[in-house]
């Protein structure tokens, strides 16, 4: 008998002020004993539904509409509610995504797992505290984090102790959902490693809940893809990997790449070779900067303008009293050339930030001086960095929160312009239209009426990258713009931002982890590491042959599909 | 510790800046209170200088610099003298700031506190029953009542149980025929008239806590410590008032600290309606009697206790939420 069955299941979400939406649709599946099975689909598929419908955390509105769900043979939804508690202990455990906020702010990591055995009683009063320590070695974390409060904790440790106090459950299948999907890429790929190790010595059934096909097909040994609440593949994740069946995993699978490959290729950008980059003078000359498709003339304005930072140290004051002062940037230095496209890498701490901020006036240097064109941006106040914000303009990470909930698309974009160009209300409106042409949100007048919550969040992205142009900029700073995008958008928005560096001569400076996304779209990169350089030059040359540990590690974490099966 | 000790610096130092504050602000006002008097007086005819001089001595007119004088008032707060109120001339501030001060604390505090407790405890059963009756009756009727201006439902109340039914008394802390002190018949009958006061306060006090408790607890019952402590299939209980109404309560503790520190100002209004000689009736009267020493030392308590409730409420976070001792 399969551990977990699942007969035609399907999961509706019954809100009572809208029409009900159909989010798992007939959904057959059985999960093995011991197996590690991967479940990927993008945001909307129902990956997550199905998951919280295995676990019976569903809530409504959500409601299992038809189908049955077997997990030992007994009948999930059938189960009496204390029958399901203490079906919770030794039976179904479950890793939430965004596990940084899973634990209680007020209760100590000790005091969590004190509350899994009171509720159980199947570990003996005098042996909880040593189990609890026992399990928090076992995901790699010290005893000494049992004193602590989870807010004193990072969000790799955090995911850890949730891990760990799905295991003092003693499950025998644990679904994961998402469990690295807000970690930092490193903190992300020793996480994984601690699932695979845990899976492997524990012996559970895992389901590997994911919008990143690499991350699962790197882990699991068999992979179901979801699409639009139906499962569309099945089978062993070498197989998959080797010969998709649907187009939809095909489609996925077509956006993964090795960034140290020689030539990278992403559906809808063009390859970047080693042959295009040579040095800083490929980049545009001022003469080649195309006016057309909505920009205007810069009147009055220097036709260019090279970012040049210099010696630039930022150093942050405790945190706390007795603690030491943080040094975010530790003399940096770096010029972007204009029209050029450079890649600012690093993980979460690195300092990629700082320097985003230190280039668009937001925070002042410690130490150097910040130059765009022949303006300095550090000694900038008031008027001048108004003036300044007309020249740099910053796509945001996040568009879901970028955007003022609101105001619609026309008003956000209508500010910027009519603050920035000084045009009047009418011409506002066709520059409006120009730049969501621009951006590919068309029709546009059916865009321009719309609110940030009828957008998609790829559109969102776009209406942000639209409302950074509409100052019609000559520097534009990315930051991390399309990775909470699905992966199947990403592409689109990154080819309209190398579109604009090549179109209309705005040079870019894209901050990311995402090593691959920075190999099809930057010509130059420079790789940050606790706040200082480690290593720069064009972007194909570093990530083909890269020097520096730190880099190395960097690209030792990007998921690889190709590995695939080799785990476990 | 450092947090309390932290807290505790923070309290002297804005302690001060009030007393302080308490002391400058009527010697910045032109004129001193022997100057209104005697233009009163001058209003029938030429003040001899023998009554100005009365007058003056009697209001005692302050002799030595600003300094000396700060020094001798700094000395008169700590020793709780605060001179003799000139409309229960010759009772001092201190006696009757003492005797209005226990019922004021005890009546409004205590009733604060009740409906503090009894609308987050209500709260917490209307958002865990979300969608019920028993989320619909209290969530309901607490926003009907809070609705009402407290004065007025004291009037009802006073109208139908007070004078049609008279099962309570009308007016006044205690009757004429009781002894104040820890004895059974005082003590029954102070209850009995706190009753009426009691209950208005409670009633439209009450709606706030409860709607306050029952939405943040919905918001954290969406949070994801809570999903997860029921996937790690934590009793209902433990989930309901260790994880969800543990961290709802927080946000509300402002609004309770807000409360406190309003008990010894905020309850004139009622103290006027059912005539009971707390510290709010006893600050109308100063007013209207213009009896600036008793004002004085009730505008320095109101501003203390808000002080106090300060700090009772920062020490209550500090336990309660271990992200505010870092």
């Amino acid at each position: 008998m399969s551990l977990l069955e699942v007969q035609d299941l399907s999961v509706v979400y019954e809100p009572s002020d809208a029409a009900p939406t159909h989010a798992v649709r007939d959904v057959s599946l059985t999960l093995e004993r011991g197996e590690f099975v991967g479940l990927v689909g993008e945001s909307g598929s129902g990956k997550s539904t199905l998951g919280f419908a295995l676990t019976r955390l569903s809530k409504p509105p959500a409601r299992i509409s038809s189908g049955r769900i077997l997990f030992d043979g007994r009948d999930v939804a059938a189960l009496e509610d204390e029958q399901l508690r203490a079906q919770r202990r030794g039976g179904f455990a479950m890793v939430l995504q965004s596990g940084m906020n899973a634990l209680n702010p007020v209760r100590t990591v000790g005091n969590h797992f004190r509350d899994v055995f009171a509720a159980h009683g199947h570990v003996p009063r005098e042996r909880r505290d040593a189990r609890a320590r026992e399990l928090v070695e076992k995901v790699e974390l010290s005893s000494t984090v049992l004193g602590r409060y989870p807010g004193e904790l990072s969000g790799g440790m955090r995911q850890r102790v949730s891990i760990a106090l799905a295991l003092a459950l003693e499950p025998q299948l644990m679904v994961f959902d998402e469990p690295t999907t807000a970690l930092d890429v490193l903190v992300q790929h020793a996480v994984m490693r601690t699932i695979r190790e845990l899976q492997a010595s524990e012996g559970f059934t895992a389901l590997l809940i994911s919008h990143d096909l690499g991350v699962v097909l790197e882990s699991t040994s068999r992979v179901m893809v979801m699409h639009q609440g139906v499962v569309v593949e099945d089978g062993a994740s070498r197989d998959v990997l080797r010969d998709p069946q649907d187009d939809y995993t095909k489609m996925l699978l077509s956006h993964y790449a090795d960034p140290r490959a020689e030539v990278v290729e992403l559906p809808g950008l063009a390859a970047r070779g080693g042959q295009l980059v040579t040095s800083a003078s490929t980049a545009p000359s001022p003469g080649r900067r195309a006016h057309g498709s909505g920009s205007a003339p810069r009147v009055g304005r220097a036709a260019s303008a090279a970012v040049v930072v210099d010696g630039v140290s930022k150093v942050y004051p405790p945190p706390r009293r007795g603690a030491a002062t943080v040094t975010a940037l530790d003399d940096v230095s770096m010029r972007l050339e204009p029209g050029q496209s450079m890649a600012l890498v690093g993980a979460s701490g690195s300092g990629k930030s700082t320097l985003a901020q230190l280039i668009t006036g937001v925070v002042r240097p410690t130490s150097g001086t910040v130059s765009v064109g022949d303006v300095r941006v550090d000694a900038l106040r008031g008027r001048g960095l108004r003036a300044l914000r007309r020249d740099v303009q910053m796509v945001f990470q996040d568009p879901y929160a970028a955007l003022n909930p609101l105001h619609t698309v026309e008003y956000t974009l209508t500010r910027p312009v009519v603050n920035y160009t000084g045009r009047s209300r009418r011409e506002a409106r066709a520059r409006v239209l120009e730049l969501l042409e621009t951006v590919g949100l068309t029709p546009v007048e059916q865009f321009a009426a719309k609110l940030p919550h009828q957008l998609s969040g790829g559109q969102r992205q776009r209406v942000v990258i639209a409302r950074a142009l509409a100052s019609d900029p000559q520097i534009i700073v990315a930051d991390e713009p399309v990775s909470m995008l699905d992966v199947s958008l990403r592409a689109g928005v990154l080819a309209l931002l190398e579109g604009l560096r090549a179109e209309h001569g705005v040079s870019m400076l894209y901050i990311t982890h995402d090593l691959l996304s920075a190999r099809v779209v930057t010509d130059q990169i420079m790789v940050l590491h606790d706040g200082r350089v480690v290593e720069r030059g064009e972007t194909s040359q570093v990530l083909r042959f890269p020097q520096d540990p730190y880099t190395i590690e960097l690209l030792d974490a990007v998921p690889q599909p190709s590995r695939a099966g080799g785990a476990a | 510790m450092r947090y309390f000790l932290s807290r505790l610096g923070l309290f002297a130092l804005t302690a001060w800046a009030a007393i302080t504050l308490n002391f400058l602000l009527p010697r910045l006002m032109p004129g001193s209170p022997a100057d209104a008097a005697i233009a009163r007086l001058a209003q029938n005819g030429p003040v001899d200088p023998a009554t100005r001089a009365a007058i003056e001595a009697q209001l005692g007119v302050p002799t030595g610099g600003l300094l000396a004088q700060y020094w001798d008032y700094l000395g008169n707060v700590l020793t709780l003298d605060f001179g003799v109120s000139y409309t229960f001339f010759p009772a001092s501030v201190a006696s009757l700031v003492g005797s209005a001060l226990p019922f004021t604390l005890v009546l409004v505090g205590l009733v604060t506190v009740a409906a503090f407790v009894i609308g987050t405890l209500i709260g917490v059963l209307a958002a865990w029953r979300r969608g019920s009756a028993l989320d619909a009756l209290p969530t309901l009727s607490g926003s009907f009542l809070a609705a009402f201006p407290y004065f007025w439902t004291a009037l009802l109340l006073l109208f139908f149980l007070g004078y049609t039914f008279q099962l309570f008394p009308t007016s006044g802390a205690y009757s004429p025929y009781t002894t104040p002190g820890l004895n059974g018949p005082f003590l029954a009958d102070a209850v009995a008239h706190a009753v009426l006061p009691a209950v208005t306060i409670l009633l439209t006090s009450l709606g706030g806590w409860i709607l306050g408790m029952r939405n943040a607890m919905i918001g954290t019952l969406g949070d994801d410590y809570v999903t997860f402590a029921e996937a790690n299939g934590l009793r209902s209980r433990t989930v309901a008032l260790r994880y969800a109404a543990r961290n709802a309560i927080l946000p509300n503790l402002t609004g309770f600290g807000l409360a406190l520190g309003g008990v010894v100002g905020g309850s004139l209004l009622v103290e006027r309606v059912f005539a009971y000689p707390g510290v709010g009736y006893l600050l109308f009267n100063a007013v209207t009697n213009q009896d600036f020493p008793l004002m004085q030392a009730l505008f320095l308590m109101i501003t203390l206790s808000v002080l106090v409730a300060n700090f009772v409420v920062d020490t209550l976070y500090g336990i309660l939420d271990p992200r505010t001792r870092r």
